[in-house]
């Protein structure tokens, strides 16, 4: 959810309990308040009417919210309030009036005194009172709404654009972020802060393409006097045991080299040197592949079964995706069996192939570590360099072990 | 041929000068930036092998000094640098070829003749050898005039053996000219003999002569 939607959900979650409570709380205190001013009306009047009992000796009467009659039980009540339903012959319906009663004493002579208002005529103002309120506040609160609903897009602007620059950046595309200058305090703070870290995040990757490159030239320049000079002295007449002495130093130094060009492949990959620049069609590849290697399956005498329900299209440097198939297949076919099968079979969102084999001990857990090989032949990197892409693509590659020993390549879930 | 051999590492610039001699190419030396510029103003060459990384500068700047002032020249950087960067601007701009360290001689040797017969300085596309001749144009190889039907690598295999011929090759360098860096599948060597086997019956099918010895079960060699 984007941040501005969720403050403005917040804000109208909150809205909506705010008003709730204000108006019931309102509510109710109106009601109190108005109730409180009835009886205090009803007693004011009571003062009045007592007041001309004593003076003129008149008794008055208005039906129904003024009755007073002289009586003989001289019995004190005490004075009361209670609710009356009271028939209203004008409009001849029932209606509910709160009723005060008490008796009073004027010139030694009682008087049974019940004063009513309306009832109806209080709830109604406390209703008008009410919803005046709630309207009030919601026009405040709609009003505020909008205006902070509309700066916000004002003051995040900036920060949006930012965003957008960051999520765009990319070390090996060596391009630079551009950060908008805020006004707000936090952003450019948080502007510096990121352009501190893209600053060292560029001379980190720099630093570490510029050693891979130099190690890489270090070793490879005296492997390569070594290896001229060795072939130099195959090409004499040499004794048989000479010979294959040279040959064998030969082999070790290209195992070496191989080596050291695959570490530094793994360190690139990691360092993200490879632009993924497009998507590549994996089919195209395992087709191209399995052309490449057609004698060496032809040699082992493997059958090879394809199955291919659609294009899996992965985002992927080209120069990797050989790369990844390139290793997953002649692992298929180096620990193969003669006579083996390798089974391949394809989806728009994965990719599994299946090789028959030696059993060997290997787990999903440590077949893809460095130098864990079951084959004495095999460097043990070839795997090593296919997790690596895959943990920097989004990618998942994982191994069973049933009848066959299979890899399956699909997109992170 | 001329060629112009720029490298820093001296041993290096040895070894490969003593081999092209030995097949025949007139072979000048430059050690670094300040030497190679000098001999490229001066003289020209129809091959220039380059490497890039020189301690007085840029070899990539040297081929653009060579695109302007050797149009004949065929260029081959050599580098230490597997790097894709280096390896596209350097055919950007304008490099021949590209042959990353360490490499065999065998290689450096069929990639210059490749690069020669692509610039047509041979003037013709038929490598003859006694009764064996390989059309480089139409990529066909012919037994007493009879052509063979030899699969991509096979052909790929016998003009190797051929322009390297009389000379010892190691089935690493086998291996990698065939299938340069996917030569991670540890059973490649195996693939080799399997490939041979097939041309040598192929060539005695057509009435051809075996001219491919096993050295020692660690090599093999294409002579007389």
């Amino acid at each position: 959810m984007k941040f501005l939607t969720r403050i403005n959900r917040n804000y109208l979650i909150l809205f909506a309990l705010i008003m709730a409570g204000v108006t019931v709380t309102g509510y109710l205190i109106l009601h109190v308040i108005i109730m409180r001013e009835a009886k205090e009306t009803l007693l004011t009047k009571e003062y009045l009417i007592e007041k001309q009992i004593r003076d003129t000796g008149e008794i008055p009467n208005l039906h129904p919210i003024i009755a007073v009659e002289k009586t003989d039980d001289n019995e004190l009540i005490k004075p009361s309030f209670r609710e009356v339903v009271i028939r209203n012959e004008l409009e001849n319906e029932n209606e509910i009036f709160l009723e005060y009663s008490n008796k009073i004493k004027i010139n030694d002579s009682y008087y049974l005194i019940k004063l009513r208002q309306s009832a109806f005529e209080n709830e109604d103002l406390v209703l008008i009172l009410a919803l005046t309120l709630f309207t009030l506040l919601a026009s405040a609160f709609i009003i505020s709404f909008f205006v902070t609903k509309r700066m916000n897009k004002t003051v995040w602007a900036d920060f949006e654009h930012n965003l957008h620059e960051i999520e765009s950046f990319s070390l090996s595309k060596n391009n630079n972020i551009t950060l908008l200058e805020s006004d707000t305090e936090e952003f450019s703070r948080l502007n510096k802060v990121i352009g501190n870290l893209t600053e060292k995040l560029k001379s980190d990757y720099l630093i570490q393409k510029e050693f891979t490159e130099n190690a890489s030239h270090e070793i490879q320049t005296p492997l390569s006097i070594a290896l001229l000079n060795l072939e130099e002295i195959l090409q004499q007449d040499l004794k048989e045991e000479t010979f294959q002495k040279a040959a064998t130093v030969i082999s070790a130094l290209k195992r070496l080299s191989a080596l050291n060009q695959s570490l530094i492949l793994l360190s690139k990959i990691e360092n993200k040197q490879f632009e993924a620049d497009r998507s590549v069609s994996l089919k195209a590849i395992v087709t191209r592949k399995l052309d490449e290697f057609s004698v060496l399956l032809e040699t082992k005498a493997l059958e090879v079964k394809v199955q291919i329900e659609q294009d899996f299209q992965i985002r992927l440097n080209e120069q990797l995706a050989e790369l990844l198939i390139n290793n997953l297949l002649s692992n298929a076919i180096n620990h193969n069996i003669r006579g083996g099968k390798i089974v391949i079979l394809m989806y728009n969102r994965s990719l599994r192939i299946c090789n028959t084999g030696e059993d060997n001990s290997l787990t999903n857990e440590t077949i893809f570590n460095r130098f864990v090989s079951g084959n004495p032949k095999s460097y043990g990197l070839g795997l090593a360099i296919v997790r690596k892409i895959c943990e920097t693509h989004d990618l998942e590659i994982n191994y069973y072990k049933d009848e066959m020993h299979c890899f399956v390549l699909k997109y992170k879930s | 041929m001329k060629i112009l051999i720029i490298e820093d590492e001296i041993e290096l610039l040895i070894a490969i000068s003593n081999f092209l001699t030995k097949e025949n190419f007139i072979c000048e030396l430059a050690e670094n930036y300040r030497k190679a510029d000098e001999k490229l103003s001066i003289y020209e060459y129809d091959v220039v092998l380059l490497d890039i990384t020189l301690p007085d500068g840029n070899g990539l700047l040297l081929l653009q000094t060579i695109k302007k002032q050797q149009k004949r020249a065929g260029v081959i950087i050599i580098s230490a640098k597997n790097s894709l960067d280096d390896k596209i601007s350097g055919l950007d701009l304008g490099a021949d070829d590209y042959l990353t360290k360490p490499f065999h001689l065998s290689e450096l040797n069929s990639r210059i003749k490749a690069l020669l017969r692509r610039k047509k300085f041979d003037g013709s596309d038929i490598i003859a050898f006694n009764e064996m001749s390989i059309n480089t144009e139409s990529k066909t190889v012919s037994i007493k005039g009879k052509e063979l039907a030899l699969t991509k690598k096979e052909y790929e295999l016998l003009l190797f053996f051929l322009i390297n011929k009389n000379r010892v090759l190691t089935k690493e360098a086998i291996a990698e000219h065939l299938w340069e860096d996917n030569i991670d599948v540890a059973d490649s060597f195996d693939f080799i003999y399997t490939h041979l086997n097939n041309i040598r019956r192929k060539i005695k099918q057509a009435g051809g002569t075996d001219y491919i010895k096993t050295i020692y079960g660690m090599g093999y060699k294409f002579s007389q």
